[in-house]
């Protein structure tokens, strides 16, 4: 990874990529060309059945388009992605259009061997190119997935939107030590839908009355789902990976306390700028005469307050005047704040409580003071 | 209805020679699957996805076996799990009792058969000739012995005909040759693990085995009798109809024998290949197909009546000698240790070696 695309104070943990047997499904379907386009050589050539194909020059491809057709329809079904069976359409139709551009018709279960030979090895080179294609990048703050042979993708999630963790290994995965982790983040990015749906038809009757019956079905199961680029495919060593993500995942989600103190703080921060804005207005407030500097103390603040902008720590009050309506105003809601300031702790250090009274008695003094005066 | 002389021979000892025959073949069976796993067990350090895959069969086998068992006791399976290192399935009812010793009679003996089985209707479509039941003469112990020896013997060398004419080209003959190596990988109930373990000794089955018929010793009789009393049936109908059955049996052990010595030059050679430098490992691998290939391509332009199993002799010949070249000339360095030196510790702290 290019050292400029990491944030900062950002260490790469790991760097993975998918194990070359991560995308035995797709490999499954090269397998399968070569496999039957040899068996449909040998049967059309060499078996006790190749009679049966010496009829006419086209059965052989007949018979090989077909099987593979229907094998690509059962895959698209089972898979539910329709691409397999496009790709084994384009396959046939491909191999048609060769045999009439070159006139191979005489030699179709020659054909028929060295085509699937060929198809099923540059399948698997664009399998190879796809899965290196993909490149995960596990740091210390993220993970970053990328992958695609022409259009470049990339997803990158951080730890604490991590809502959830699915991890799976099948049989493959097991034997050789590889699985897919897919993190769902909290927007729910991951998640999928597996949709089935099954229908079939009967026509009874001849030419005149006919009989057509169709029944269907659907079922659609939300599931943890996404594009190999998009979540830890086939990554070996899985039990170490799916250790170090779900520890990186662990430390990066704010514990129960940790998110009471967050929340504490935010309160803090509010009732610490409602005194500000109230102080602010006091001193804004205050009659145009001679003015006498008197010190008044705060209440201490609490560490995590630092943070907020610190308000004056002297008030102008006039000296002979008293107080006005709105000032007795101002510092009932000032009292009213520190009471709900002291309410709203979360386990408060007994220090800090302390220093808290102390500073309300002190207000309260001054508030005395300033009436008498 | 069968005319028999009435004698101890006839009604009693001649029932137990076609149980003596499957045990001794299953003792056979048992023998050839230890040795299997002791091989396993020496490949396991340098090639652990390999016996995690026989493992996989194996406990897929095992697992299968349990669930037939609730099948057949009409327990239900509420679970059914496998992974490569455990199986596990639960019952929708749990039955005691009769149920639960045939669900374990499942469990112990059903690895040993049921893959087998599956083998032997496999083979069915391929050597269909081998399969021929004992006719006999006389009903007696040495006769049923003979006639299940029969049976047997006809089998086994059909299939060893079979196989020392195959075709290799022929893919049917290809498929079966790799049904044979899968379930002969898989035909062993035990799990080999990453140290050498009680539980995977010959032994540990026998005595399982023994406890598990020991255990209700009365289901046991109850089974003896049974088979005596169709013994006796079979004596008034055809005495070859209850040899028959365990002919069957036979069978199965003969087709797991057969399969599970298949698996030993595949175990052999990718044993000799960890003497091989990493780079050289394919050569042996990648000289099976070509030299049977060029064998064959070889006989077309000189033919011969033994095509196959020439070239099939071609084939072995070649892999041996370039296996026994490359581990002669590229031979891997040996001083090499899987396990960091660094990592071996001893109890008390200090460094140690590794003690094997």
């Amino acid at each position: 990874m290019v050292k400029k695309e990491l944030l900062k104070n950002e260490q790469v943990e790991r760097i993975l990529s998918p194990h070359p047997l991560s995308f035995m499904k797709l490999q499954t379907l090269c397998i399968f060309v070569i496999v039957w386009g040899i068996v449909v050589w040998w049967l059309t050539e060499f078996s006790e059945y190749a009679g049966m194909f010496s009829g006419n020059t086209w059965y052989p491809l007949i018979l090989w388009g077909l099987v593979l057709l229907l094998v690509g329809v059962i895959a698209s079904l089972v898979a539910i992605q329709w691409t397999i069976f496009f790709l084994y359409l384009g396959v046939f139709l491909s191999a048609i259009g060769l045999i009439f551009w070159q006139h191979w018709q005489n030699d179709i279960p020659l054909f028929i061997f060295i085509y699937s030979i060929a198809v099923s090895i540059v399948g698997f080179l664009i399998v190879e190119l796809y899965r290196r294609s993909h490149k995960y990048v596990i740091t210390n703050l993220r993970i970053i997935f990328k992958g695609g042979i022409f259009t470049k993708r990339e997803r990158t999630i951080r730890y604490d939107k991590i809502a959830d963790i699915d991890a799976k290994q099948g049989v493959l995965g097991q034997i050789f030590g590889f699985g897919t982790i897919i993190p769902v983040s909290q927007s729910g990015f991951g998640l999928g839908s597996d949709k089935t749906m099954a229908a079939g038809g009967v026509a009874v009757g001849g030419t005149k009355a006919r009989l057509f019956g169709f029944a269907g079905g659907g079922k659609e199961v939300q599931t943890p789902i996404a594009r190999s680029y998009y979540e830890l495919h086939g990554v070996y060593p899985y039990k170490d990976v799916k250790q170090l993500v779900e520890d990186l995942v662990q430390s990066h989600v704010p514990t129960q306390y940790q998110q009471e103190q967050v929340e504490f703080q935010k309160q803090q921060v509010d009732i610490q700028t409602q005194m500000r804005d109230l102080l602010h207005k006091q001193v804004s407030d205050k009659p145009r005469k001679k003015m006498v500097r008197q010190p008044v103390e705060e209440e201490e603040e609490p560490e995590e307050e630092e943070a907020v902008e610190r308000v004056p720590r002297k008030k102008m009050v006039p000296p002979e005047e008293g107080f006005q309506s709105e000032q007795v105003d101002i510092q009932q809601q000032m009292k009213d704040l520190l009471k709900k300031q002291k309410t709203a702790r979360v386990n408060p250090p007994e220090e800090e409580e302390v220093e808290e009274e102390e500073a309300e008695e002190e207000t309260e003094e001054n508030e005395k003071g300033k009436e008498g005066s | 209805m069968a005319d028999f002389p009435l004698n101890i021979d006839v009604v009693v000892i001649a029932a137990l020679a076609p149980i003596l025959g499957v045990t001794v073949f299953w003792f056979l069976q048992l023998i050839f699957i230890e040795i299997q796993k002791r091989l396993l067990s020496r490949l396991r350090h340098h090639h652990e996805a390999f016996c995690r895959f026989t493992n996989y069969i194996g406990i897929f086998f095992q697992t299968i076996c349990q669930a037939l068992g609730y099948t057949v006791t009409r327990s239900g399976i509420s679970s059914f799990q496998v992974t490569v290192n455990y199986g596990k399935v639960e019952p929708k009812k749990e039955k005691e009792g009769v149920f639960e010793w045939i669900v374990r009679s499942f469990l112990l003996f059903g690895p040993f058969f049921i893959p087998a089985g599956l083998v032997l209707l496999v083979s069915y479509g391929v050597i269909g000739r081998g399969f021929s039941f004992p006719s006999l003469v006389h009903y007696t112990f040495v006769e049923s012995l003979t006639g299940f020896w029969a049976s047997l013997s006809t089998y086994g060398t059909e299939f060893v005909r079979f196989l020392i004419n195959i075709d290799l080209l022929n893919p049917l003959h290809v498929g079966f040759v790799f049904v044979l190596l899968f379930f002969g990988l898989g035909i062993r109930p035990s799990y080999i693990g990453q140290e050498r373990k009680e539980k995977i000794d010959i032994l540990h089955d026998l005595i399982h085995i023994k406890d598990h018929l020991l255990e209700k010793p009365l289901y046991l009789l109850v089974i003896v009798l049974l088979l005596y009393l169709f013994y006796i049936l079979s004596l008034f109908l055809n005495p070859a109809v209850y040899i028959g059955l365990f002919v069957i049996f036979g069978w199965m052990s003969l087709t797991a024998i057969i399969a599970i010595l298949l698996t030993y030059p595949l175990l052999l050679l990718i044993w000799a290949t960890d003497a091989i430098q990493p780079q050289w490992k394919i050569v042996p691998f990648i000289t099976i197909p070509v030299s049977y290939i060029g064998s064959r391509v070889f006989f077309i332009y000189y033919p011969t009546n033994e095509l196959e199993r020439v070239s099939l002799l071609v084939m072995f010949l070649s892999t041996i000698l370039v296996t026994i070249a490359l581990i002669k000339y590229k031979r891997t360095n040996r001083f090499k240790t899987a396990t960091k030196m660094k990592h071996v510790r001893v109890a008390d702290g200090k460094k140690g070696t590794s003690k094997k």
